[in-house]
């Protein structure tokens, strides 16, 4: 059996090989000056009035494939939340405090502003900058456990009341259903970026709805991550077995 | 190709180079201290071909990293504090040359960029750069001590 | 010689990404994880892609070594409760 599945894999990674080398050729040439994708991307997205075209083909363009990725992320955060949730026979000991020193304190407690407002920053500026939703969110999420490495965990879970993280988590998924379905309403078609004026060029108020779609998007990131983190800070910090199960 | 990306070239390979062979190899505390040491070597590269590309905005991947890569290193202090605090790993004199060399890569794109804005950002990303490493250098050698269960 | 920068990230990114697989304790192969992250974010920058480069360091550098490190904990305190008490 063990042999029949090495052959089976031997056989599927030369037709693999054959055919990505086989396709090699066919690729244009490294740093070439012809693009026919991103010269239609870029024309588009300065139509819209966005800087950063990668934002407009996100948030814009191709708004639809972020919906699917979001809807990934909410899932893949739901599963986790299932799967190490506190089982029956487990029950939650209080952490005991860690001893930090001084100076690690006071630099998490001086980071953690400056680490959030970095995020918001990232999220606000995604339409000009590189950046956007996913990255801003991922960094002010990340901002609050160093709350975890800096003090201990009894403090983070004091400024982190999971129901309400939970409960923006899916608003935020609502929210960007809701500002595609208004397209459908404004009869365009779903996430349409044609309701809303598109602004001033290189402004923070430009590009239509990309802005606002960021914002939905860098709100459900930040409360996903923080939730994820949550269930395994819990199983790794507080939820132990019962003895002699 | 100017002297800029070239500067970056030559800070990347050597950096990025010290910093792999000192992850892979050597005890835990080593490990960890390379990792460390690994931002400090790669932000002022991404300042320097931000600056040879001639795009301020892609400041914004080392200001990332400058807050970003020590709270890293401090995930690594605090869990695996049981064994850094058998091992005290420091390396003082690497960690001072590490933020002597983020010093003078940020006052050198500093000095070619308009004073303004740009200029208050570059001092940030220095700031965190130079504080975080020095503070996570800190915490490796022993500034998690007494964790059990938190 | 444009692409000397290039060249240097490709080669560090691949001989990181290979280091990290061949090694075996799950918390050192995260500190090789975390190393390959700012490589990669390096290596799209030189690319030319500040967006694919900022998410990497944005989950690479302190997200996904907290995750990790806290699965390794969590086994570990599970071997350790299943021998018995300290």
């Amino acid at each position: 059996m063990n042999r029949l599945r090495l052959w089976l894999l031997a056989v599927g990674g030369a037709g693999l090989t054959a055919l990505l080398v086989a396709a090699c050729p066919g690729l244009p040439r490294f740093g070439g000056r012809s693009h026919p994708y991103g010269e239609r991307a870029v024309r588009a997205s300065l139509d819209r009035h966005t800087a950063n075209t990668v934002a407009s083909v996100n948030f814009d363009q191709r708004a639809y494939d972020t919906l699917g990725e979001m809807s990934i992320l909410f899932a893949a955060v739901l599963g986790c939340v299932v799967l190490l949730r506190q089982a029956r026979d487990e029950h939650r000991a209080r952490p005991e405090p860690a001893a930090v020193a001084r100076p690690v304190r006071r630099y998490a407690l001086i980071v953690l502003p400056v680490a959030l407002v970095t995020g918001l920053y990232v999220v606000a500026h995604g339409q000009l900058s590189p950046g956007g939703g996913f990255q801003g969110g991922v960094v002010a999420a990340t901002a609050l456990h160093l709350l975890y490495l800096g003090a201990d965990y009894g403090a983070l879970e004091r400024v982190r009341p999971l129901a309400v993280y939970e409960t923006s988590d899916a608003l935020a998924v609502c929210a960007y259903l809701v500002l595609g379905l208004a397209g459908v309403l404004a009869g365009t078609a779903f996430l349409a970026n044609t309701l809303l004026p598109y602004g001033t060029f290189n402004t923070l108020s430009s590009g239509g709805a990309v802005p606002l779609l960021n914002a939905a998007i860098g709100m459900e990131v930040a409360s996903a991550v923080v939730v994820l983190l949550a269930t395994f800070l819990d199983q790794a910090v507080e939820i132990e077995e019962k003895q002699g199960s | 190709m100017n002297g800029w990306i070239l500067a970056a070239t030559v800070e990347l390979a050597g950096g990025g180079a010290a910093a792999l062979w000192g992850v892979t190899t050597g005890p835990t505390g080593r490990r960890v201290i390379a990792q460390n040491l690994a931002t400090s070597a790669l932000c002022p590269a991404l300042l320097l071909l931000s600056q040879g590309y001639g795009r301020p905005s892609y400041v914004d991947l080392a200001l990332l990293l400058a807050l970003l890569g020590p709270v890293g290193t401090l995930v690594f202090a605090r869990l695996l504090a049981a064994e850094l605090e058998r091992e005290r790993p420091s390396a003082w004199a690497l960690t001072w040359a590490a933020a002597g060399l983020g010093a003078v890569v940020v006052a050198a794109v500093c000095a070619a960029t308009a004073p303004g804005r740009a200029t208050v950002k570059l001092l940030v990303v220095g700031a965190l750069l130079i504080g975080g490493n020095v503070i996570a250098s800190r915490a490796l050698s022993g500034g998690f001590q007494g964790v059990r269960g938190g | 010689m444009s692409d000397a920068v290039i060249v240097v990230a490709l080669l560090l990114v691949a001989a990181c990404a290979t280091a990290a697989v061949a090694q075996r304790d799950p918390a050192r192969q995260a500190l090789v994880l975390s190393v390959l992250g700012l490589f990669l974010a390096v290596l799209f920058t030189v690319l030319q892609a500040p967006d694919v480069g900022l998410s990497q360091l944005a989950v690479g550098s302190a997200l996904t070594p907290l995750l990790i490190m806290l699965s390794v904990r969590r086994t570990r305190r599970r071997g350790r409760t299943k021998e018995g008490p300290e």
